[in-house]
């Protein structure tokens, strides 16, 4: 600092205080010298120091050197070494340190003087060409979870960068420098077991490197804890935590402390043994990422937590058990121990106290039972934990005598009774039973009969009917006993009446099952009972039923009754009786469901029609099926796959419905029975209804009887207008017309079927040309014997003879004369086989009126047609009234008369036999009578005969020689009569 | 299943066999020892989402010089043997580091770089029976001290590198073990035929 000499004129003092001012100044804002850096690479912290004169603020400039790119610029107040005098600031760099060369320049500042930059500090980075290889930085950085991380690689020199990946992502990169590119990683999640990598590839990827960073948790444990077991040493736990994700080397270490713990690799890290007790309790947990600390303090005796009791041994009786074990070292402690006794699957625990307790007495066991102790224990005083539970220790009690059975009775109906008990559970037969001991005694007669049986049985079958009969008494007394191998049970006895009675206590009333069974109430009787019994079984069992039964204190009036037994849809039969000395007595009885269910059959149907209505019937369903209380049926008609209901029939009584006024079709009605739980799928039945056949019938026999009355009145008006009938249906044939003299031929005719006939059709002009008419002239005589000889059938038209009628000296006088025509055709008609039938047709007969009045026009021709044999009548009458030996008509031969006329056979009898010779009805004739045959003189050829098809009536010869035969033959002549009936 | 399978295929190749076909067997242990080593590659690259382009560049970590030129097929196996051997010296060294770097751990990498191991210990002795003789005596231990620096820096990513290829050169050298075995084992199989 220069100086003068003391100047006094103001002048000069003022130019020296200027002058000193200004001095003041330049001293004040030095230049920064000596600048120095220092890295902190695994911070990435660089310390910067100078030596900056008085200035107390700097301005700090940090540059990426390599592209002069300002990463840090500001002013900062530098703290000051005393001992070196030097300013120091540290700056923390988001890249690390290494990723590029920073330049570091540092100016005084006083307001807003400022000196003159320092010379540039220079913190070479790696990407100097020196360092030719690639590179990821920075490397094995360990960071919490949530931070960010900017990583940086420097590619080899002469290569492109390509990517830069974090684990699998790619990041976006900055340049850094000429070969240093950077990529943040924000807010980064928890790395793998070996940490997460990024990887720097070369453009071309024939260059690669990487780097690994792990992402965890600081350690965070808890619950540490330190306790005693054998009253010297201690055992430190505590809870690791969370999962820090940092493992091996980076992993958490812990001191007790101060004293480093070191597990094994098999040994957990939640737990260490300190030899001695110390009271308080350090606990650190350190990683990469931080510590905590946890601390405990406690002492001793509030720290006790016993070992496991050792050695276990038992001495073991019916009823109890005494466990022991071995505990030394807490001879002097007060203990409670807990002993857990597990039986059947079932544990209870039992706690006992005492100084150093080393046994306990366990009573209240079950006899002839497995049993398995463990025993713990903890101090009794400062009670801190239980220690660990010893060894399982088993035993089994000793056996006892069996507990009294619960016995009962089941009365079949045929006088056989079943004494039944209960079997013993085996806590109730303190040991393996060896058999039953039943003795059955009457107490009035003092005679007893004992009985064994296997374990296995709990019933026994007596017949009460064989008891009766040799005891008087009106019960008899079963008493039953169990024995096993440490005594036997108190006998159990139960009253069986040997008079049953059938008599109802009282209507059964219906039980309703709820949770806790079927609730039952009855009134307290005044007999003196001792205790009642309620009884169930399956209503549908009849015969040795299994029985559930429960004893009733005296007293009582309501008990609910359960079972495990009970199945839905099961009714059960409950019974309550009365137990007093004599045998037990019903006093009411119930019936139940436990639930009840749809029935599980149907009922079987059967359907009726009844005229338009349909009878629907129905059988009951079996009691076991019905599954509950039958409520009705219900009746549906089905239309297709739908269901109508037709009726809801509440009456179980009634199993039948009608459904009335159907028309013609088929219906299928469907029935289902109906519980509470709903109904029964139902049974279907099909019916067609078909039209009433009793109609049709009436149909048919009122068309039957109209049809027949209109005959009857057909009939009878035909009867009234017969004549007007014959007239209009029947005319009168034309008399054939004779050319020549018949008078003296009286032989018979043979008719020739010669062409050559000599009858001649005559035609007559005021007769119907239809109406021909034959004329017969005989060809030759013929012996009557002649004709007998003659074979009875013949097609021989020769052979067919027909005989004149004309039995006096008259001359046949045909009534009409005829054609020749005609006559030919009647002849050609006598050449066939049914010649005769087709002669009597009106056209073609060979008729010879024989009453003159038959010429008139109301004359019945066709009861004129009749043959005669020629010549047999030995001159006979001819017909009508005068004449024998004529023709005369087959049925009648007179005018006509009454109709008694006509049906009796005897009119005809009294004219034939007063002439010669005739015909008779065909129904007379003997045609299995040979005898009959040789009398009639070769007459016989009766197939000869012509038949009247018309008239189904044979023509068949007549004399007076079978007048009597005739009558003789009663059912012939009915059957004459019968057809000359029909004639009218 | 396919792993427990392959168990079973182990533990009966493992059993000792009396007969010729010992070649057979270490031909097949070699092929099982290949596929085993290929799979712990597999499981390795998955793990460190190693991706397929990712291949180091430096060279064979085991490496032979053949005394003579054309060695015959019993001096080839001679060599395979000692290169097993350093291969063992490896993969004992790679397990030895990376438990020492992250813990004992449990997963299928874990499992299956123990089985190479076992694998490659089993082959060893199978060779030893091959290529032994009167005059030649050859060892099974693994040939590594297992203190050399691993790749880089000596950071965790060098390890890891190192031991990609390490894995790379288990692959290698079981796959050169099955084709040297199996021609040794067709050339023995031809003689005694013959």
């Amino acid at each position: 600092m220069p100086r003068s000499k003391p100047n006094w004129s103001p002048l000069w003092l003022t130019c020296v205080l200027l002058g000193l001012t200004a001095v003041h100044a330049i001293d004040v804002l030095t230049v920064p010298q000596q600048v120095s850096l220092s890295a902190n690479t695994s911070t990435q912290q660089l310390a910067i120091s100078w030596l900056g004169g008085a200035a107390a603020t700097f301005d700090l400039m940090i540059l990426r050197t390599e592209f002069n790119m300002t990463v840090f610029y500001d002013t900062v107040s530098a703290t000051v070494n005393r001992e070196s005098g030097r300013h120091q600031w540290v700056w923390t760099s988001v890249e690390p340190l290494e990723c590029t060369s920073l330049s570091v320049r540092i100016r005084s500042r006083d307001g807003e003087t400022t000196s003159d930059w320092s010379h540039t500090q220079i913190l070479q980075g790696n990407d100097l060409p020196s360092y030719e290889k690639i590179q990821v930085l920075p490397q094995d950085r360990i960071v919490p979870v949530g931070a960010n991380t900017t990583f940086c690689c420097i590619m080899e020199e002469g290569k492109q960068f390509g990517i830069i990946k974090y684990g699998n992502t790619v990041m976006h990169e900055t340049r850094l420098s000429r070969r240093s590119y950077a990529v943040t990683a924000v807010n980064q999640g928890l790395s793998s077991q070996s940490g997460t990598n990024v990887f720097c590839y070369d453009k071309l990827k024939s260059n690669s490197w990487g780097s690994v960073v792990f992402v965890g948790y600081p350690p965070l444990p808890s619950d540490f804890v330190c306790e005693t077991h054998d009253l010297i040493s201690a055992v430190c736990r505590w809870n690791g935590g969370r999962d820090t994700r940092l493992y091996g080397k980076r992993g958490t270490h812990y001191t007790l402390n101060n004293r480093k713990c070191d597990f094994s690799s098999t040994q957990k890290r939640d737990e260490w043994r300190v030899a001695q007790w110390e009271g308080n309790w350090t606990l650190v947990a350190t990683n990469p990422l931080g510590r905590h600390v946890l601390t405990d303090s406690a002492e001793l005796r509030h720290r006790v937590r016993p070992v496991a009791p050792e050695s276990l041994n038992s001495a073991v009786h019916a009823w109890n058990a005494t466990v022991q074990w071995k505990y030394d070292i807490y001879s002097s402690l007060a203990l409670d121990c807990q002993v857990e006794l597990s039986s059947q699957g079932y544990k209870t625990k039992r706690t006992f106290s005492g100084l150093g307790l080393r046994s306990v007495v366990l009573s209240d066991l079950e006899p002839d039972e497995d049993y398995s102790v463990q025993v713990r224990c903890g101090a009794q005083q400062n009670f801190w934990n239980w220690g660990s539970w010893s060894k399982p220790l088993s035993f089994k009690t000793n056996a006892y005598a069996p507990e009294a059975l619960d016995v009962w009775m089941w009365i079949n109906k045929d006088y056989t009774a079943q004494v039944i008990w209960k079997p013993l559970t085996r806590r109730q037969s303190h040991g393996l039973i060896t058999r039953y001991e039943v003795t059955f005694w009457s107490p009035e007669e003092n005679r007893q009969r004992t009985e064994f049986f296997l374990p296995d049985t709990s019933a026994v079958l007596i017949n009460l009917t064989q008891i009766a009969t040799v005891s008087g008494d009106d019960k008899v007394t079963a008493t039953v006993i169990a024995r096993n191998a440490a005594g036997v049970s108190q006998p159990a006895s139960v009253h069986i009446p040997l008079r049953l009675t059938d008599v109802e206590p009282g209507p059964v009333a219906r039980a309703v099952y709820t949770d806790s069974g079927f609730p039952l109430f009855w009134q307290r009787g005044d007999n003196a009972a001792c205790a009642y019994v309620v009884e169930w079984y399956e209503a549908s069992c009849k015969w040795d039923c299994p029985v559930g039964w429960i004893k009733v204190a005296a007293g009582t009036t309501n008990v609910s009754v359960e079972s495990a037994d009970f199945q839905p849809g099961v009714m059960y039969d409950i019974s309550l009786y009365s137990i007093t000395s004599e045998a037990p007595e019903l006093l009411q009885r119930w019936q139940g469901y436990m639930q009840e269910l749809v029935p599980s059959a149907s009922v079987s149907l059967s359907t009726t029609q009844q005229g338009s209505d349909i009878l629907l019937a129905w059988g009951e369903i079996p009691l076991a099926d019905r599954r509950g209380f039958l409520l009705g049926y219900n009746v549906y008609v089905s239309s297709g796959s739908e269901l109508t209901l037709l009726a809801n029939l509440s009456d179980l009584g009634s199993r039948e419905y009608t459904v009335k006024g159907l028309s013609e079709g088929s219906y299928k009605f469907t029935v289902k029975a109906y519980t509470s739980a709903g109904e029964e799928a139902g049974v279907t039945a099909s019916i067609t209804l078909e039209p009433y056949t009793d109609w049709l019938i009436l149909e048919i026999l009122a068309s039957m009887g109209i049809t027949a009355v209109f005959l009857v009145i057909v009939t009878f008006v035909c009867y009234k207008k017969r004549k007007w009938v014959k007239k209009a249906f029947y005319p009168d044939i034309p008399e054939p017309k004779l050319p020549g003299d018949w008078s003296r031929s009286q032989e018979p005719l043979d008719v020739k079927p010669s062409p050559h006939s000599l009858v001649h059709m005559v035609e007559r002009p005021e007769w119907d040309s239809s109406k021909e008419v034959l004329i017969v002239i005989p060809e030759e005589e013929e012996n009557e014997d002649g004709l007998g000889d003659e074979p009875a059938d013949t097609d021989e038209p020769a052979s067919l003879r027909y005989y004149n009628h004309v039995a006096d000296e008259r001359p046949i006088r045909p009534r009409f004369p005829d054609s020749s025509s005609s006559s030919a055709s009647s002849l050609d008609s006598a050449r066939t086989d049914v010649t005769y039938t087709g002669i009597q047709t009106s056209g073609s007969s060979l008729v010879f009126q024989l009453d003159p009045q038959g010429s008139s026009e109301g004359h019945q021709p066709q009861a004129d047609l009749s043959f005669c044999r020629g010549g047999g009548g030995g001159g006979g009458g001819g017909g009508g009234g005068g004449g024998g030996g004529g023709y005369r008509p087959q049925m009648q031969s007179r005018a006509p008369s009454d109709d008694t006329d006509l049906v009796s056979p005897e009119p005809f009898f009294e004219p034939q036999a007063a002439s010669s010779g005739g015909y008779k009805p065909q129904s007379s004739w003997h045609l299995d009578s040979p005898v009959e045959a040789g009398e009639n003189d070769g007459l016989a050829p009766s197939l000869g005969s012509p038949t009247s098809i018309t008239s189904t009536q044979f023509l068949l010869p007549d004399g007076e020689e079978h007048a009597d035969e005739r009558r003789s033959s009663s059912a012939a002549t009915w059957f004459t009569n019968l057809l000359s009936s029909t004639k009218p | 299943m396919a792993e427990q399978e392959e168990q079973q295929q182990i533990t009966a190749l493992d059993a000792p066999v009396p007969g010729p076909s010992q070649t057979e067997r270490a031909v097949a242990l070699a092929r099982l020892l290949h596929h085993e080593c290929a799979r712990l590659l597999q499981l390795y690259k998955e793990k460190e989402t190693f991706s397929s382009d990712h291949t180091p560049d430096a060279g064979r970590i085991v490496s032979l010089s053949p005394d003579s030129e054309e060695p015959s097929t019993e001096q080839q196996v001679q060599l395979l043997h000692s290169a097993l051997r350093q291969c063992l010296g490896l993969i004992h060294c790679v397990i030895l580091k990376e438990e020492e770097e992250w813990g004992e751990l449990e997963g299928d990498y874990e499992t299956m770089r123990k089985n190479v191991r076992l694998r490659l210990e089993h082959l060893l002795s199978s060779t030893k029976v091959l290529v032994e003789t009167e005059n030649v005596t050859v060892e099974v231990t693994p040939d590594h001290q297992c203190n050399e620096e691993t790749d880089g820096a000596g950071g965790v990513f060098g390890l890891k590198m190192w031991t990609y290829r390490v894995l790379l050169e288990l692959v290698h050298w079981a796959d050169h073990a099955a084709q040297t075995l199996h021609v040794l084992h067709t050339e023995r199989a031809g003689t005694e035929d013959v």
